[in-house]
Order: C-alpha cells, then sequence, then structure tokens
C-alpha cells in the first residue's frame, strides 16, 4: 500500500514537471514563431498565464452533464497516456506506470480523452462542434494507420510491445536509434505527427482563423483552463512517446526536455510553411504514401530482423 | 392378416354397385363410396402392423397357379406402406373432392377405379398385369382430369391420354420383346433370367420398359403436359396426380429396376437429377400457384428416381426405406396438403396468397407444408436428404450431390418466396377462407410431424432433448393462441428456456458452456428485454424460444448430423421471425436464401467428412484424411456466409434493420456466434488445410479483416441507426472470424473473449436504440436528437457500451482489441494488424455519430415529452453494463475460462501474474489500468467539484452562433450526412458492388429458366414429339452400356 502511494507521489511530480514543461514549452514555441514572422509575440510564461486566468474565473457556462465532464474526461486521457510511458528510463521517479500497460494500451488510450471531449462538446449544441470533431476523428483514422504500421514495425524489431524495453534497448549511442536502425518506420511515424498535433496542413479539424466558433468558444472558465492544462500534458505524453521510441529515449531531465523540443519543432516549422489540406484531401494523403512507407517499413523489419 | 385382394374385391363390387346406390339416394352412394376407401386403407393398414409385427409377405397367385401361368401379386412391407399411403391419400382426397364426384355416379366409380389400379401397379408381380393396372388407372385419371368440363382441363386432359398412350405403347414393345427373350410374363422370373437379356434386342427391350416407366414419371424436358395437366386440373386431382399415380409409377420403376445391368443406372440417375434441378430451376418463373406445385412434384419424383437408382448401384438397398421412403412420405404428405389447400384458397397466382395473413393456424399449416418440402427438420424430407447427400459423398459423386444441393435452394426460393407472400398481408382483403376442405391438409400436416419423428427414430436422432424446441414451440404456439396479455406468454417463453438451460448448461464444458452462456442466459436476459412491446405479435415467443432452445441443441451435437439438425431448426426460426418486422419480407427471403445456401455448404462439407472418415460424429471429421481439404474450405465458406463474411453479406443490413427492435439485438449478438461456434469446431477437428498451396486460414483471416474494414466503412455513411448497427455488427463479427482463423491459442481466446463482449455490448446498443426507436417513433438518427436529457439512463448504458466497443481502455473492449494484434503478431501476420488498426480507427467515427446524433446536439420540440425507455428494457441494460464493467476491472475472470478451454487444442502463449497478463511481446494489466484511470478522474473531478466557480446551466440555443440566434433544433442538429469528406475519400471503396453482383446472379438465373422454359409450348405435338426424343435420348445413353 505504501509503495502504491510513493508511486502516486512520484506520478504526481512527473505530471507536473510535464505540465510545467508543456506550458513552457508552447510558449516558447508561440514567441519563436512570432519573431519568425517579424512579430514580437507573447511572453514565454503565457500558458501559466492563461491556465490561472481562466480557472480564476468565477461563473462557467454549462449545457449538460456530459458537457461538464467533457474537459475533465479530456485531462484525464492526457494525464492517463503521460502516466503509462516512462518518462526517464531507469528512472524511479520519472518511470510512471509503463508496467500497466504496452504500446497498444497507449494507442487506444489517447482515444480516451478525445472521445470523452468529443462528447462534451457534442452537448454543447453547436454544430460547428460536431464538424469539427467528425473531421478530428476522420483525420484520426487516417493519421494512425502510418503510426501503426511503424509501431508493428517497432514490434518486429525489437520484439516486444513495451515502450520501456524498446528504450532499453535504444541506450548504446544514436546508432542504436529506431531513427538510424529503422529509418522507414520514424519517418512514417513522423508524418503521422505532423497529422496528430494539428499544425498545417492537417489543422482543418480546429480551423483557427476560419472557424470561430465552436468548442473554443463554448467552453469557458474552468473547462477551458483543464483543457489548456491538457494541451501541455497530452503534448507531452506524445513527444515523450515519440522519443522514445524512435529517438533513444533519456535519462535525464535536460536531454528530455531538448529532445522533445526538437521533435516538437518538427510540425511546427511544417506547420509554418504550408497551407492548409481539406478534410478529404488529408486523408487521402494519409492513406498513400505515408501508409505505403509504413507497409514499407514493416516489409523491411521483417525482412532484416526476422531472420531467427 | 387381410389378404389385400379384398381391396380389389371391395373397389369392382362398390364399383358396380355405386350407380344402383347413387339412382337411390346421393347420400348412400356417398357413404359406399367412402366407405370402399376406408375399408382399402384399413386393410392396407393392419396388413402394414401385421408385417412389421414380423409375419409373412403375402403372395397371392391367381387361379392357385404358380408364375408364369398366373398372375401373381405381392404384398410385403413396402408394398403394403405403399399401398397404405396411396389408399390414405385416396380415402382423403375422395372425401376432399366429395362434392364434386356426387354429382356423377361416374365420377366415384372412376375415383374408385384410379386407386384400384394404382393399388394393382404397387402389388402387382407381373409385366403385362401392371401394364393393365397402368392403363386403368391412365383411362380413369384422364377422365377425372375433365372432371369440370371446360376448355382446358379436357385440353389438359387429352395431353395426359396421348402421353399415357405413348408411353403404353413403348411399354407393350418392351414387354413383347422381353417376353419374347426370357419366356416369361412374371417379374422375379424375368430377373432370374435376366442373362437372356444381355443382347441388342434385350437392351431395347430394357429402355422400352423403363423408358416408359420414367415417362410416365414426368421427366424434363419431356414433361409438358404433365404441367400443364397440373395446372388446369382441379386440384383435388392434382393431389391424386402428385401423390397417388406418380406413386404407382415409382412402384413400378422399383419393381422392374433389378432387371438393368448396373451400367445402366448412373443413366437413371442423372436423367432423375436433372429432372430434379431443371424443373426447380424452372419453378423460379411460374406465377401460378398449381403449376408451381406441378413443377415441385417433377422435381420431387425425379429425385426419388435418383435415389432408387442410386442406392441400387451401390449396393445400399438397406436404405431405400429411410432415403426413399422419408422422401416419398414427404412428397406425398405435403404435395397433397398444398394442393388441397390450393383448393380451398383459391387463388390462381401465388402472389395472391396474402388472404392467410393474420390466420395462425392455416399459417401454422401452410408453413408445416412448406418447409416439410423444402427439406427442413423435423421432417422426413430433412432426413432422407441427409442420408441420400452421404451416400453421394461416400461414393465420390461430388457432381450429382451439389446438383442436389442446387435444386434443393432453388426449390427453397420458390417455395419461400411463396410463404413469404402468404405471411404478410399487402391488400386489405383479408376474407377468411371456408373451413371445409381444410382437415385434410391438417391430417396430412399431423401426418408430417409424426412421419419425421419416425425417421429421426430410425437414424437414430431421436432423442429427448433435440425435441425440446420443438414441442416449446408447440405448446407456446397455443398459449399464444388464448385471449391472454403476451407479456404472459413471453413470461412462460422465458421460464421455459430457464429450465432448458437448467438441464443443458451443467452438462456442457469448454468451449461449448462458453458459448452456452452467451446462448442461454444470455437469450434469457434478451427475451426478458423483449417483454416492453405489450402489442400481440404473432408467433414472436414460440419461435423465439425454439430459437434459443436449438441453439441449445446444437452445443449439444456430438454428430454432424445432429449439428445440422439444430442449424436448420435455427435457420428456420429465425427466417420466421424476421418476417414478424414490418418490411421486412423480402429482406427475410434474402436471409434464409443466404442462409440455407450456407447450410448446404455445410452439410456438403460434413458429407465429404463423412466420406473421407467414415464416421458420422463430429470428433470423427478428424480422419477425414485426403479430404481434409474440402472439408475444412466448405465447412469456412459456410460459416463465413453465415456469419456475413464480405461479399456474402447483402442480407444482413436489410435482415437486421427490418426484423423487430428487439430481435435484432438477439440475432446480431446471439445467432451469429453460432457461426463462430460452428468455426471453432470446424478448426478443432480439422485444423488448418491448405488448397492447392493456399492457406485456408489464411485466406479466412483475410476475409475477416476485409468484413470488419468494410462494415466499418459502410456503418459510417448511415442513417438510420439501426442499420449503423447492423453493419457494426457485420465488422465486429468479422474480427471474431479473423480470430479463428489464426488457429492458435491467442487467435481462439480472441474470438470467443470478442464473442462474449459482442454479445454484451451489441445486445445493449440494440436494446437502447430500441428503446428510443420505441420512444421516438423513428429510425433516423438525424431526426432525433438531445436525448441525453430526455433519456439519460439510455444515454449512459449507450455511452459504456459504445467506448467498450470502441476499445478504449479501460473498459472491456480493449482486451480483446490487445489480445487480438497479440496473435496477430505471433502470428507475424503484420499487414492484418495494420488493417485491424484501420478498422478499428474508422468504428470509432461511428459509434460517434450514433452518441451524437441521438443522444446529443440539439433536442426536437416534437420529442419533448418522450419518457426514458420502459424498464424492460432498461433492466437487462443495466445488467449488461455490470458485466462489461466487472470484466473490465478483472479481465481474468472472463479469460482465463476462454484460456483453459481452448488450452487443449492449442498451447497457452499467455501467462497470469495476479492482474498482469503478458504475452511473448506485450503485457497489460487491466485492473491496474483501470484503478489508475478511474483515480485521475475522480482526481480531476474532485478539483472540478471543490472550484469556486459558479457552474450555470444554459437553455439550448444559449450558444455562441457568430451573431446570429439558432432558429430551429431541425437547422441547428448537424447529423444528415454527418461524414461526407468519408464519402469524397474513400466512397469508392464502398460502392454496392456486392449487391450489383447477387442481383446479376439472380437476373441471369431467371433469364436461364426463362430460356429453358421456352420446351414447353402448350401444344400436345411438341410434347408428343418431346417423348419420343427423350426415348431415343434414353436408347443413346443407355444403349452405350
Amino acid at each position: 500500500m505504501s509503495e502504491w502511494l510513493v508511486k502516486g507521489g512520484y506520478a504526481v511530480v512527473s505530471v507536473t514537471v510535464a505540465a510545467v514543461y508543456g506550458l513552457l514549452l508552447s510558449g516558447i514555441i508561440a514567441r519563436t514563431l512570432a519573431r519568425s514572422q517579424g512579430r514580437i509575440g507573447v511572453p514565454v510564461w503565457q500558458g501559466f498565464l492563461d491556465v490561472f486566468k481562466h480557472a480564476a474565473k468565477r461563473t462557467a457556462i454549462s449545457h449538460g452533464v456530459m458537457f461538464y465532464l467533457g474537459p475533465i474526461l479530456r485531462l484525464t486521457g492526457g494525464i492517463g497516456t503521460l502516466l503509462f510511458v516512462p518518462m526517464l528510463y531507469g528512472s524511479a521517479v520519472f518511470g510512471n506506470f509503463h508496467f500497466a500497460g504496452d504500446i497498444i494500451l497507449i494507442i487506444y488510450f489517447i482515444l480516451f480523452g478525445a472521445l470523452g471531449m468529443a462528447l462534451g462538446a457534442s452537448e454543447g449544441g453547436h454544430p460547428y462542434s460536431a464538424i469539427g470533431i467528425g473531421r478530428g476523428l476522420a483525420q484520426f483514422a487516417a493519421f494512425e494507420v502510418p503510426f501503426a504500421l511503424a509501431v508493428i514495425s517497432l514490434a518486429i524489431q525489437y520484439d516486444t510491445l513495451s515502450v520501456y524495453q524498446i528504450v532499453g534497448a535504444q541506450q548504446n549511442g544514436i546508432a542504436s536509434w529506431t531513427l538510424v536502425t529503422n529509418p522507414l518506420a520514424t519517418i512514417a511515424a513522423m508524418i503521422s505527427l505532423l497529422g496528430s498535433t494539428g499544425y498545417s496542413p492537417f489543422d482543418i479539424v480546429g480551423a483557427p482563423q476560419e472557424i470561430p466558433i465552436g468548442p473554443r468558444t463554448e467552453f469557458q472558465s474552468d473547462f477551458i483552463s483543464l483543457m489548456q492544462l491538457n494541451r501541455a500534458i497530452f503534448a507531452a505524453a506524445k513527444l515523450v512517446l515519440y522519443m522514445d521510441l524512435f529517438f533513444g529515449g533519456a535519462t535525464n531531465l535536460l536531454v528530455l526536455m531538448v529532445k522533445t523540443w526538437a521533435i516538437y519543432m518538427v510540425p511546427v516549422f511544417v506547420g509554418a510553411a504550408f497551407p492548409r489540406y481539406r478534410i478529404d484531401q488529408s486523408i487521402r494523403f494519409f492513406l498513400r504514401v505515408p501508409t505505403l512507407i509504413g507497409i514499407a517499413a514493416v516489409i523491411f523489419a521483417d525482412f532484416f530482423f526476422n531472420a531467427s | 392378416m387381410p389378404n389385400p385382394l379384398y381391396i380389389y374385391v371391395l373397389s369392382l363390387g362398390s364399383a358396380f354397385l355405386l350407380t344402383l346406390f347413387h339412382r337411390l339416394d346421393r347420400s348412400a352412394a356417398s357413404l359406399v363410396f367412402l366407405g370402399t376407401l376406408a375399408g382399402s386403407t384399413l386393410i392396407s393398414a393392419l396388413g402394414l402392423f401385421h408385417l412389421m409385427g414380423g409375419a409373412a409377405s403375402v403372395e397371392v397367385l391367381t387361379a392357385g397357379f404358380a408364375p408364369p401361368l398366373s398372375i401373381n401379386l405381392r404384398f410385403g412391407l413396402q408394398e403394403a406402406f405403399l399401398s397404405l399411403a396411396v389408399n390414405l391419400i385416396g380415402l382423403l382426397g375422395g372425401w376432399y373432392l366429395l362434392a364434386q364426384l356426387r354429382e356423377k355416379a361416374q365420377a366415384l366409380i372412376l375415383f374408385l377405379m384410379v386407386f384400384m389400379g394404382i393399388n394393382g401397379m404397387i402389388m402387382t408381380r407381373d409385366l403385362f398385369n401392371l401394364f393393365v393396372f397402368i392403363e386403368i388407372t391412365s383411362i380413369a385419371t384422364y377422365a377425372l382430369i375433365g372432371l369440370e368440363r371446360d376448355g382446358r382441363t379436357l385440353a389438359a386432359g387429352f395431353k395426359y391420354v396421348m402421353a399415357g398412350g405413348l408411353a403404353s405403347s413403348f411399354y407393350l414393345i418392351g414387354t413383347i420383346l422381353a417376353y419374347h427373350l426370357t419366356g416369361t410374363l412374371n417379374i422375379d422370373g424375368m430377373i432370374e433370367a435376366r442373362g437372356l437379356l444381355d443382347n441388342p434386342l434385350g437392351a431395347a427391350a430394357l429402355v422400352f420398359l423403363i423408358g416408359a416407366v420414367v415417362i410416365e414419371l414426368e421427366p424434363y424436358p419431356a414433361n409438358g403436359w404433365a404441367l400443364d395437366v397440373y395446372q388446369a386440373a382441379p386440384c383435388g386431382i392434382g393431389a391424386i396426380l402428385s401423390g397417388g399415380v406418380a406413386t404407382g409409377a415409382l412402384a413400378a420403376l422399383y419393381k422392374l429396376l433389378p432387371l438393368l445391368q448396373v451400367g445402366h443406372l448412373p443413366v437413371l440417375v442423372s436423367l432423375g437429377l436433372a429432372t430434379f434441378l431443371f424443373s426447380n430451376l424452372l419453378g423460379l418463373k411460374q406465377e401460378s400457384t398449381k403449376r408451381l406445385l406441378g413443377y415441385s412434384s417433377i422435381a420431387q419424383l425425379g429425385l426419388m428416381i435418383a435415389a432408387i437408382a442410386y442406392l441400387r448401384q451401390t449396393g445400399h438397398e438397406g436404405l431405400v426405406p429411410l432415403v426413399v421412403g422419408g422422401l416419398f412420405i414427404n412428397h406425398l404428405l405435403a404435395k397433397a396438403g398444398l394442393f388441397w389447400l390450393a383448393g380451398v384458397i383459391q387463388k390462381e397466382q401465388w402472389r395472391d396468397w396474402s388472404v392467410l395473413a393474420g390466420n395462425p393456424w392455416l399459417l401454422l399449416l401452410f408453413g408445416t407444408l412448406v418447409f416439410a418440402l423444402v427439406g427442413f427438420p423435423p421432417f422426413p424430407g430433412f432426413w432422407a436428404k441427409w442420408e441420400l447427400i452421404m451416400q453421394l459423398a461416400a461414393g465420390g459423386m461430388y457432381g450429382w450431390m451439389a446438383a442436389i444441393l442446387v435444386g434443393s435452394l432453388l426449390e427453397a426460393v420458390y417455395l419461400l418466396r411463396w410463404l413469404g407472400k402468404a405471411l404478410r398481408s399487402e391488400t386489405q382483403e383479408e376474407t377468411q377462407p371456408g373451413f371445409s376442405g381444410l382437415a385434410q391438409p391438417a391430417i396430412f400436416a399431423i401426418l408430417l410431424y409424426a412421419t419425421g419423428w419416425y425417421c429421426a427414430e430410425r437414424v437414430g436422432e431421436a432423442s429427448l432433448t433435440s425435441l425440446l424446441p420443438l414441442v416449446t414451440a408447440a405448446y407456446l404456439f397455443v398459449i399464444d393462441r388464448l385471449p391472454i396479455p403476451s407479456r404472459i406468454v413471453g413470461l412462460v417463453s422465458l421460464a421455459s428456456v430457464g429450465v432448458f438451460s437448467y438441464q443443458v448448461l451443467p452438462g456442457l464444458s469448454g468451449l461449448a458452456w462458453l458459448f452456452g452462456l452467451i446462448f442461454l442466459p444470455g437469450g434469457m436476459l434478451l427475451i426478458f428485454a423483449g417483454l416492453y412491446r405489450e402489442d400481440v405479435r404473432q408467433g414472436f415467443y414460440p419461435l423465439l424460444t425454439g430459437m434459443v432452445m436449438s441453439l441449445g441443441v446444437l452445443l449439444q451435437a456430438q454428430t454432424s448430423l445432429g449439428f445440422f439438425y439444430a442449424w436448420e431448426l435455427m435457420t428456420l426460426s429465425s427466417y420466421l421471425l424476421i418476417t414478424l418486422g414490418k418490411d421486412a419480407a423480402e429482406h427475410a427471403l434474402s436471409y434464409v436464401i443466404f442462409s440455407l445456401a450456407s447450410a448446404y455448404l455445410i452439410l456438403a462439407g460434413f458429407a465429404l467428412g463423412y466420406a473421407g472418415s467414415g464416421s458420422e460424429l463430429l470428433t470423427g471429421l478428424q480422419a477425414s484424411g485426403s479430404l481434409a481439404p474440402a472439408v475444412l474450405a466448405l465447412l469456412a465458406l459456410g460459416f463465413v456466409v453465415k456469419t456475413g463474411g464480405f461479399g456474402f453479406h447483402i442480407w444482413l443490413p436489410g435482415a437486421y434493420t427490418e426484423s423487430d427492435d428487439d430481435f435484432t439485438a438477439i440475432i446480431s449478438s446471439i445467432v451469429s456466434k453460432a457461426g463462430i461456434f460452428g468455426f471453432l469446431v470446424a478448426g478443432i477437428y480439422l485444423g488448418d488445410q491448405s488448397v492447392g498451396g493456399l492457406d485456408i486460414a489464411y485466406l479466412v483471416c483475410w476475409l475477416g479483416l476485409l468484413t470488419a474494414v468494410f462494415g466499418a466503412l459502410m456503418a459510417v455513411l448511415q442513417e438510420d441507426a439501426k442499420r449503423l448497427l447492423a453493419y457494426s455488427s457485420m465488422g465486429q463479427v468479422g474480427y471474431i472470424v479473423a480470430g479463428v482463423a489464426m488457429m492458435s491459442h491467442l487467435g481462439w481466446v480472441t474470438a470467443v473473449y470478442l464473442s462474449v463482449n459482442h454479445f454484451l455490448f451489441k445486445g445493449l446498443l440494440f436494446l437502447a436504440i430500441a428503446g428510443v426507436i420505441y420512444r421516438t417513433g423513428t429510425r433516423d438518427m438525424y431526426r432525433m436528437g438531445g436525448m441525453i436529457g430526455r433519456m439519460p439512463i439510455t444515454f449512459f448504458t449507450s455511452l459504456i457500451a459504445i467506448i467498450a466497443m470502441s476499445g478504449v481502455p479501460p473498459l472491456s473492449g480493449f482486451g480483446g482489441k490487445w489480445l487480438l494484434y497479440n496473435g496477430l503478431i505471433e502470428k507475424h501476420w503484420y499487414l492484418q494488424a495494420a488493417l485491424a488498426f484501420f478498422s478499428s480507427a474508422l468504428a470509432c467515427l461511428y459509434m460517434f455519430r450514433l452518441l451524437h446524433s441521438v443522444f446529443l446536439g440539439q433536442p426536437k420540440l416534437k420529442h419533448k415529452d418522450v419518457k426514458e425507455a420502459p424498464w424492460w428494457l432498461i433492466a437487462p441494460q443495466l445488467v449488461l453494463v455490470g458485466v462489461i464493467l466487472v470484466i473490465s476491472l478483472f479481465p481474468q475472470y472472463l479469460v482465463q475460462p476462454i484460456s483453459s478451454a481452448v488450452e487443449p487444442y492449442y498451447a497457452a502463449t499467455l501467462h497470469w501474474a495476479g492482474n498482469q497478463v503478458t504475452t511473448d511481446i506485450g503485457h497489460w494489466n487491466g485492473f491496474l489500468t483501470m484503478s489508475l484511470v478511474g483515480s485521475v478522474f475522480l482526481l480531476t473531478l474532485s478539483w472540478m467539484l471543490l472550484s469556486s466557480t459558479r457552474v450555470q446551466r444554459v437553455k439550448q440555443f444559449n450558444i455562441a452562433f457568430a451573431a446570429e440566434r439558432p432558429f430551429t433544433p431541425e437547422t441547428t442538429h448537424f447529423a444528415y450526412n454527418f461524414y461526407p469528406y468519408i464519402e469524397k475519400s474513400m466512397g469508392g471503396l464502398v460502392r454496392p458492388r456486392a449487391t450489383r453482383f447477387w442481383n446479376g446472379l439472380s437476373e441471369w438465373t431467371h433469364s436461364l429458366a426463362a430460356t429453358l422454359r421456352s420446351l414447353y409450348t402448350g401444344q400436345a405435338q411438341t410434347y408428343a414429339l418431346l417423348i419420343v426424343l427423350y426415348l431415343i435420348l434414353m436408347v443413346t445413353l443407355m444403349g452405350g452400356v
């Protein structure tokens, strides 16, 4: 029992670290992008300000039980995902609960938050929420395919589905990273990351500057503070997952932050450079070349690593 | 033991005396007439009783001399049976036609002569005497055909006499030649002297003899005259023709068959089967009731010819009573019954038979007769056909086997199409037909059940358990007719299934026990839910109880026959239950056609298994030897078709959607598992096989996953809630099929786990949607909306079901997905795993669509007063939710029993350590996951609840709508055409190609039938020509031997 309390305490620590880092990261990214566009941009601690400001509001408007629970489920999804991914390899504090399940659990649990949020926004009664969610789910179905293929390729390569063991196998320097040993899988997964982070060209889901209504306007106050918190934590969880699977994991926090920042830069830069796809274009995009790359990754892994 | 001669004495005596009685008093004449027929029947019955008790057969020698100087009549067991059957039909037929016959004494006399003649044909052992009796029968029949004295009947009678004349001429020529060669007219003597016929002249004699008898039996294509007769003659005469006169000809054939060389017999089999196949094919195009029955009669006769010839060819004469006797009595009782019923209904076209709808007793009668003809259990035709197919397979005659199965399927199509019309009343006219003339078909219907039971006993499958579904359905049917609320009947049916489960379930073990949990207690739960309907549904509870019990019988089956028996009972009852839906007629028909096709594939598989192993037991399939790949291929295809595999799925959406809402829950969550169970049984005993280098299981796995993808994709695009769930079922069962096809420990654990899960959440979802449809009155999702406020419990249960179905942790669906991927990767089937991922992601789309369109979004004004679903529906849903939650928290409670059930077949690759399960590559701890997620959720929730922010609930239109006010819910609730971009990006994948294929196949079959039908020009000259050509054909085929 006490062991679980200790673990719980460690979990709180790692979630807090991830939240702080996530909020900081979004601020850093926003300021960098602004500078590259010739603006000054928001301060790097804007994320914190937003969360606390919203949480401090006196009233909130709800459309029903699901609406109320939506952001809560979303945050649960984000924190849960983080807790299933080992943040630092070999660390007791930041090891999280990776022994609760393997990569399949994580892939499916990502859906938890999304579905919860979807149901919440849907009860809001706004038609644009429904449109956005539909697009989000369709795009999810599309970009999951190359990612699933990449994961299968990893499973063949490392003969395990456990994220912890995959990280463990990459601890022999850069040459042992999946990036180097299985580049096809990495490429397929990175393209999938573009879809999942929701930057251009795949930001049709939220469609900023286009749809000023929907979940972002319906949820306010406490709700939106949870959602913003989740954006930080969930983003951190995804980045840590990618780092663990493809880029050798991390054994200390500094390496973690540098690597996740680098990974995050990829969709940000792509997003800054490209315009937006329509939703059907985006679906078709993922089901063509990235899927082929994924299939190639599987065949490659089968050929190379299944020699036994 | 009465002397059979008295039959002739009685008939002739009465015939002579009838003229006198008729002049005196019509009623006296009728009495004498019926008395004679009754007397003949009694004599036959007593004779049969004595013979079955072991008495010796009676040999009647005229004038006391021995043959060949005298005429020999034999009254043995077979003759007694045939004679009883014929006299019974004569008695009932005479009673049926009494009103018409008694007008003229000649009619009464002729009727008596017909049956005397048939008795003679049955009993005589003399060739020329046989000719005499044939002539007596023909002339009397010809006269009776013209009973109504209008142009059509007289023309038909003429064609009959023309054909009969030709046949008789051929027969005489044959007799002359045979007598010349052998010197005797006695059949037994001729059989002894058969060697004398082994020359061209003898061959010619035989061809003429046999050819004449075969022509009397109306073979295709030389049977146009017979069809015209069936169509024109009054129904009572049609009954006698198809039941009585044909029996005589059949008896003649059976007697003469030993004269043929063994090499001639395959010719007869082929001719008989050609008649069977083509007559049933042509029956598809038929509109007239009587002509349709004529096609069916001809087909059955062809089948019987083939059966007799084949059994003699393979030396299995001992099976003749079961096979030919069974087919014969089945045909006689059902066909005569149908003709008599047709005479009462008086509708020229079978499409007008909807006058039967709403009259349960008449429907029971009609249904009994039709199902007996189609070959469903428990009727004799089922057992006979099974035995015949087994013998054909054992003899390696796969082509003939296929011909019989295809022909049976075609017959089922047109018969069930007809039944479907009768079950639905389309017109307002529901005149109840008069009751006179119904006693005779009713008696025959009862006899069908009795003879079916007798055949079952002979085959060895008549156990109490296998009888229970029928008995229960029978007494529930009777209770249903009483003026008590339908809920009482429902509770009685629930109790019956409960008692049955209590008896059957403890006796099962392993996989059968697990499936038994789904079928029996699960079935009870869903039957309970069905009590929410207080309106009367004719026949719902009897059929439902029968179906659930037959599933229980299926699990207990030890022999392939027992398995098939239960399978057909399930098909029959589920078909009838689907027809209860409002617009379900055509969908029920396509359901039953595909189900029968799958049943016949399974039958073929079992037959090949029997051929390979020689064993009737299911375990005997293991020893199928070189036939094992073919057995597995056939069984796998059959079960795939039954579960709605991709390409064979076109019946599924219609059947699920249009049946009653609570029945859809049952058919989707329970009945589909029967196919899975069957597939597992096939896998247990056959393992994996490959055909021509292609691994069957590998192909089936791909098929299953393609079904999953396309099912999900099609579900995404649906507007109708039930149709969406139907496609979803198709997809989920695709996963299960893929699981079984993995043929590994993980694969089968996945399959059974997913089966249980699918029952839980699909049953739940269909019940929830049933509640919503019941309250809102519509099935279209876009017409609903905002139901969360009105039906919160339903929303909660649907939510749990959908989260479970999507595979999102921590609920139980995730376990199934985890097992599936581990299994696929363990088998190195990587691309299949990716396909499964894709399908799983697609599933989220339609799940969200369902929840959003129905429960969330904007509520409509007209649904302001919608109440929560009735408690009959809610309670089972809550039970199912409870089970889902328990299994999610402690997956080992489900997985470990399944694992130990699969362990005997495949060694376990799952390892449990407390709450954690590991495979070679993966690990999962369900309890920990649930606890983690639960605690995080509770923490976040408490943070929200404790926060000082005041949360205010606002009205539905209080949304930020960009400076506009939402006008109506209809224009604000986004639900119609929810995924237009899916249609755009992936829509090309889901064009209705399979539907077009099957429609095309059906069109092509009909065109073929129409073309082949053009031989029947309606002119006697054509028919005469065809008869002569047919004889020439027989000469060609048989002369070569």
